[in-house]
């Protein structure tokens, strides 16, 4: 289990494509999420924009600056921040609860 | 000592119990109806006993142990605990055991045919709010454990007494005088603690299943209204699969269980400090 993720606070967006991880079970309500994750057990809370970057990568495999794009007209981020930067923090951590993944070029879309 | 084996109904479980503390049967014969007891039965799902100690601390105080198919899992206890003992044991022996259901460490009480879950960390109040409730028109499922059936989500009554602890003896000795209460066991390692036999109406009903209509999770403060208050779902799901004791056992399926009953389910914080006042807010909650 983890706690509420709503605030990543590192990483860079690279031009990587990322896939969700494994097999997944969510259920989004009034723009949080609650998400189990068969390859590690867990079960995660996901609020604001990473419940918003899960989800559209629910849909399929995404680049970071294709969420970016996506994330300037469908998305309310923090103010002053920049888009590549947010979602940049948002897919390492959800890279490091073991939710997605990177794919190898070929793989992505 | 001679040893006399009664069985006894929890819920959906039958618990064969062993002991020679005749004391303590004729009190859980205070706290169980009669139905419950069975001289005999063809199967019990869980084999108990409450043995009197053994090695040289008994002769300085008198003890009982608590065994699960001859394992001793506890420390002994002062047999004036032995009481405690029992129904912590059988909570044990429950949770350990019962893995067909998703059992969620929560009070659950039922209303116009929808059960409120009441999730709760110790403190928060959570068996002291139910054993207001049950006597303000609730119907007891349970105090400690709720069964969620798995095929169906429905939440099976156990309807065991409810544990109270402290101040909440006093209150409840207050807020319900005519209900039975055993003699409070005190210096235990939660405090003194007394159990409260479950209302008749909830006795009676004890096959009676019912879904999920509302997650509430409590918080007792001193001197605070009574005010119910929207919660996050997704938040709420993975605090109740935190209190849960077997959710990790049940992997998928317990997830999409828990977000099957949230997706029908108003999900809340309650917070209050009355129980008159937390009793009209949850009555009013349940005719919206």
């Amino acid at each position: 289990m983890s706690a509420v993720l709503a605030s990543p606070d590192t990483a860079t967006a690279d031009g990587a494509t990322w896939r969700v991880a494994g097999q997944v079970r969510w259920r989004l309500w009034e723009d949080e999420a609650a998400v189990y994750s068969g390859r590690t057990g867990d079960t995660h809370h996901l609020a604001d924009l990473a419940a918003w970057v899960f989800g559209f990568l629910c849909r399929g495999p995404a680049s970071a600056t294709g969420l970016a794009r996506a994330a300037e007209t469908s998305v309310e981020l923090r103010s002053g921040e920049a888009p590549g930067a947010a979602i940049g923090r948002t897919l390492a951590l959800l890279g490091r609860l073991n939710l997605i993944e990177k794919t190898r070029p070929e793989q992505g879309r | 000592m001679s040893a006399e084996t009664v069985y006894l109904r929890l819920g959906p479980f039958t618990a064969a119990l062993t002991t020679p503390f005749t004391d303590v049967v004729e009190e859980l014969k205070r706290l169980y109806p009669a139905s419950f007891f069975q001289p005999r039965a063809e199967f019990a799902d869980f084999h108990v006993a409450l043995l009197p100690g053994k090695g040289m601390h008994r002769h300085l105080r008198k003890q009982a142990r608590f065994l699960i198919d001859g394992q001793e899992h506890f420390k002994p206890l002062p047999a004036d605990q032995a009481l405690a003992l029992i129904e912590w044991g059988l909570n044990y022996a429950i949770a350990g055991l019962a893995h067909h259901y998703l059992i969620v460490h929560a009070a659950a009480v039922e209303k116009n045919g929808r059960v409120a879950i009441l999730p709760g960390s110790p403190g928060a109040g959570k068996s002291t709010l139910t054993a207001g409730l049950i006597h303000r028109g609730w119907r007891l499922l349970s105090d400690e454990l709720a069964l969620i059936r798995r095929h169906d989500g429905k939440v099976v009554p156990l309807a065991r007494p409810v544990n109270l602890k402290n101040q909440s003896i006093d209150l409840m000795r207050r807020f319900a005088p005519t209900a039975v209460f055993s003699a409070p066991a005190y210096d235990t390692v939660k405090g003194t603690v007394a159990l409260m036999r479950a209302p008749e109406e909830s006795l009676a009903r004890i096959d009676e299943a019912a879904s999920p209509g509302w997650i509430v999770f409590p918080q007792w403060r001193q001197g605070d209204p009574a005010r119910l208050e929207r919660f996050s779902r997704p938040a709420g799901l993975v605090e109740i699969a935190h209190n849960a004791m077997n959710y990790s056992l049940h992997g998928e399926d317990g997830f999409e269980l828990l977000a099957g009953i949230f997706a029908k389910s108003g999900c809340y914080r309650f917070s209050y400090g009355d129980l008159n006042e937390a009793a009209s807010a949850m009555n009013a909650l349940a005719a919206a």
